[in-house]
């Protein structure tokens, strides 16, 4: 190439960073003063294409930081050093109703940073960049072991932190969505946890009988990880999202063997049958099935179907009997779950028994009820698959992307927390 | 503290009364285990980050939920790809917090003392017992090395571990950490084409580059990481061999390319599609440098500005244009010097007074901007008095604002880059018998000066690649 300007360099450190690790993206060499934009793309294991991007206009060094500056423009305003991961979307023209997870957590997300010429908002792909760089984004630490479980009936993923430990478990329990969902529990290992992720929701089937599990099987899954030789018997927390709450609040207070050392509840709810199995609390709530509500683009609310919460005794987890310390983080703009008046309800509960000293509400507005790891996008709605009737609906999860956003960067960092005072920490609490 | 008959205990009152201990163990330590271990209390947190990072990128280390003013053994593991094990052990005092953080503090002893945050990795050293004569180099550099950090109770010395790697029992905590010499997206092309042999490397985007042509020594073959860490900071680079590769016709031992082989390697950059064609340097280590100079200075192609390490200007051996030299490194051996133990310094094979004046390098005809880096105790290459007669000339010939030189003492000859060890000797040769060589350099000393002049290097070739001329 004769005589060519060399093009601008575009720097992102760290390069490979775990997916709740800040990253820096530097674009230098530009001309000062020039409009350019930012992008980032993901190519996801389901072959779908997300993006985001922000506009930026160089400094008199032709310099942009994106940590540093603010953008005017595009899919983030403002100075937001991560926005080009969390406010991400599928690109135009993708099916709809995507969410994007990680299944396989030995290889990382990669994220393909580009700098384009103007302030642009469509046609990334037809356009020449101007400089790319390129961004790894890992749920696995070097040195954190996969072990597939399948024993005592159990299915399951087991993630280690390097070392012989021992280590505080964790009983990683996803909702109603089903299947074995393994990145947070990876991401846990990666901090110092034996993290199982167990897939409870997957019903067996034997000839033409359908079942759900029953509560022997998370007593299971815990006499699993007390009894690992890696992990402290006596410092296993449980962590559930969504319906993983209601089973993990049930099992705390009224099963003989679950006895965690701290709980932590994202969007989740007391409301349940008290005593029942897996089978009756679904039976429970699809006597509520007429309060299904949709919005205005015919997606699902559900919400309603534990409303309103029942001053009955045997319709909710009596979280006055709860003898452990609990972290609930709730999105007040949840459309899925009654987050918000469960953990009101469970509040005055416990102040009413005396043991609120353990509760803690991290209550976020503008926030949804899939609160995940940080720099996730934000998720509205998206494609949803009932577990029991194998049918696809398109629910309505809510909140809106900026406080969602900020909402998941808190709650991971009240959750890390949280489970380092009572897991690791001296001090009996 | 548990005083028992299983250890040794030499306690040093020091000036200030403070009362220091370390502990000698004769015994297994399984005692200490079952006292780290009792209850349920979890092991300590050992935290790296980021945790997989570039060979060039700090990493910071440090660890939690360990009973406070406690000594502490910070250990780093590395198996090498020809399976050697390397080692670095560090001895620290937890603060009153039960922490210890690398970035803030010192080391009391071990393989390195004071506050050096990545001591760990320049300070890896084979484990007592490895073969001799070891050097740390990465031939694949599409995988990291993978570094096993670990914590061990009390302070230990390599002796006491005896190489054992992470055994069940001995390890407090432990965290591994990948060490990259190529970003993700830098792309590795293998060049085989006009007769040049070598190793491109581009980094991810549409590019133009600029480029470095990346020229290493007698050591001979294809060393790829310095270019696979150039292209992971936005240059593309091409590793050239032009000595000992199976590739390259003719005897292994000889150098048989001449000018025209380098002449043909700089214009494979230029005429790239994704390299500008007039924004290319040339970097040379050791004899890389006579060749960088020469191709400076004597061919017609231009480079932007030179790189040099510890490089004479002139070559022993007189070096043609076609055809390279007719004599081989080992025919001529006069100026090889031995110490008392056998190991031989080619130190003053490179010397001015040693090297003909018509095999010198014309240097005075050089247009472009050199950079000259000396380590002061440079045993293979008479590395300052070559920086002295470079300068010379330079100034005779009214160009001294061409020549920066950075001079660093306790440095040797293998100025690499950052946070890899130093090898003061190491394996020459085997035939026809066992030789060591000596580079020189004293680690830490070594260690900074690789950490200084990587930055240095990176910034000359910033200035003179991305800038005008």
């Amino acid at each position: 190439m004769s005589g060519k300007e060399p093009c601008p360099l575009v720097v992102v450190r760290p390069s490979r960073g775990i997916v709740d690790e800040k990253f820096v993206v530097l674009v230098q060499n530009l001309p000062p003063g020039l409009a350019v934009t930012v992008h980032a793309l993901i190519h996801s294991e389901d072959d779908d294409f997300w993006e985001a991007f922000g506009h930026y206009i160089s400094d008199d060094r032709g310099c942009v930081n994106v940590a540093k500056d603010g953008s005017i423009g595009g899919s983030y305003d403002g100075v937001k050093p991560m926005g080009l991961l969390w406010s991400m979307k599928p690109i135009p023209g993708s099916r709809p109703g995507l969410r994007l997870r990680k299944k396989d957590v030995h290889t990382p997300l990669v994220v393909n940073i580009s700098v384009y010429q103007g302030h642009m908002n469509e046609r990334f792909k037809d356009t020449p960049a101007l400089a790319c760089a390129v961004a790894e984004r890992w749920y696995k630490g070097p040195g954190v072991q996969r072990v597939g479980i399948t024993t005592n009936g159990l299915k399951g993923t087991l993630f280690l932190p390097p070392g012989a430990g021992p280590f505080p478990g964790l009983l990683d329990l996803w909702g109603g969505g089903g299947g074995l969902v393994e990145y947070r529990s990876a991401l846990l290992a990666s901090h110092g946890y034996v993290s199982l992720a167990l897939d409870y929701m997957t019903p067996k089937t034997s000839g033409n009988n359908t079942q759900h599990v029953g509560n022997d099987y998370f007593e299971a899954a815990f006499r699993l990880l007390q009894e690992h030789p890696q992990v402290c018997a006596d410092r296993i927390a449980l962590l559930g999202l969504s319906f993983g709450t209601s089973v993990a609040l049930g099992m705390a207070v009224y099963s003989p063997v679950i006895k965690p050392k701290c709980l932590v509840s994202v969007s989740g709810s007391h409301v349940m049958p008290v005593n029942g199995s897996l089978s009756d609390v679904f039976a429970e709530i699809k006597k509520n099935a007429h309060n299904t509500r949709h919005d205005e683009e015919n997606r699902i609310i559900w919400r309603d179907l534990l409303l309103p919460i029942p001053d009955d005794p045997s319709k909710k987890v009596d979280v006055g009997q709860i003898q452990c310390p609990v972290l609930l983080l709730v999105g007040e703009d949840d459309q899925n779950w009654p987050a918000s008046e469960s953990a009101e309800d469970m509040r005055q509960m416990m102040e009413k028994a005396g043991n609120s000293h353990l509760l803690t509400i991290a209550s976020y507005p503008g926030t949804g009820h899939l609160i995940e790891p940080p720099y996730s996008p934000h998720i509205r709605a998206s494609n949803f698959m009932v577990a029991q009737s194998r049918t696809k609906v398109i629910v309505l999860w809510g909140g809106q992307t900026v406080p969602h956003s900020k909402a998941q960067e808190d709650a991971w960092q009240k959750t890390l927390v949280f489970l380092e005072d009572h897991l690791y920490g001296i001090k009996h609490r | 503290m548990t005083w028992t008959p299983f250890y040794l205990l030499e306690c040093q009152l020091r000036a200030v009364g403070q009362l220091r201990v370390s502990l000698h163990r004769n015994m297994c330590n399984r005692q200490a285990q079952v006292r780290w271990r009792s209850g349920s209390r979890p092991a300590p947190l050992l935290t790296a980050r980021p945790t997989r990072a570039l060979i060039d990128e700090p990493i910071s280390i440090d660890a939690h939920h360990l009973p406070s003013h406690t000594p502490i053994t910070v250990r780093a593991n590395l198996t090498s790809e020809d399976g050697d094990l390397w080692e670095a052990l560090s001895h620290y005092h937890t603060d009153a917090k039960g922490a210890l953080n690398l970035m803030r503090d010192p080391s009391m002893g071990g393989s390195y003392v004071g506050c050096e945050p990545m001591g760990l990795f320049w300070a890896l050293q084979p484990v007592p017992g490895s073969r001799e004569g070891l050097r740390l180099r990465k031939r694949d550099v599409e995988t990291p090395y993978a570094v096993h950090l670990s914590l061990l109770e009390g302070f230990v010395s390599p002796e006491d571990t005896r190489g054992k790697g992470s055994e069940e029992g001995q390890e407090l905590a432990k965290t591994v950490v990948d060490r990259w010499y190529m970003a993700p997206g830098v792309r590795r092309i293998e060049v085989r084409q006009n007769g040049v042999v070598g190793s491109m490397f581009l980094p991810p985007g549409p590019g133009p580059f600029p480029a470095v042509l990346d020229l290493w020594g007698m050591g001979g073959g294809l060393v790829e990481y310095r270019s696979a860490l150039l292209a992971s900071h936005g240059m593309a680079s091409l590793a050239l061999a032009y000595f000992g590769h199976k590739d390259i016709p003719g005897p292994l031992n000889r150098i048989n390319v001449g000018d025209s082989y380098f002449q043909a390697a700089f214009q494979l950059l230029q005429k790239h599609p994704q390299v500008c064609e007039d924004r290319i340097a040339v970097m040379g280590l050791s004899f890389g440098v006579y060749l960088s100079l020469r191709i400076a200075s004597q061919l017609s192609v231009k480079p932007r500005c030179v790189v040099g390490i510890n490089g004479p200007l002139g070559s022993f051996n007189t070096f043609s244009t076609e055809d390279g030299q007719k004599e081989s490194f080992e025919e001529n051996q006069r100026h090889w010097s031995y110490d008392e133990q056998g190991y031989v310094s080619f130190r003053e094979v490179s010397s001015p007074s040693n090297i003909p004046s018509e095999n010198y390098a014309k240097v005075e005809d050089m247009c472009c901007p050199l950079l000259y880096i000396v380590g002061e105790d440079d045993m293979s290459a008479a590395s300052l008095e070559n920086a002295d007669e470079i300068e010379k000339r330079l100034h005779t010939a009214g160009k001294s604002h061409l020549f920066t030189r950075l001079s660093y003492p306790g440095a040797g000859h293998l100025i690499e880059p950052p946070y890899a060890p130093n090898a003061r000797v190491s394996l020459w040769t085997t035939r026809p018998r066992q030789l060591m060589t000596l580079w020189g350099g004293h680690l830490a000393a070594h260690a900074a000066a690789q950490k200084d002049s990587w930055q240095r290097i990176l910034g000359f070739l910033e200035c003179h690649l991305r800038g005008e001329k």
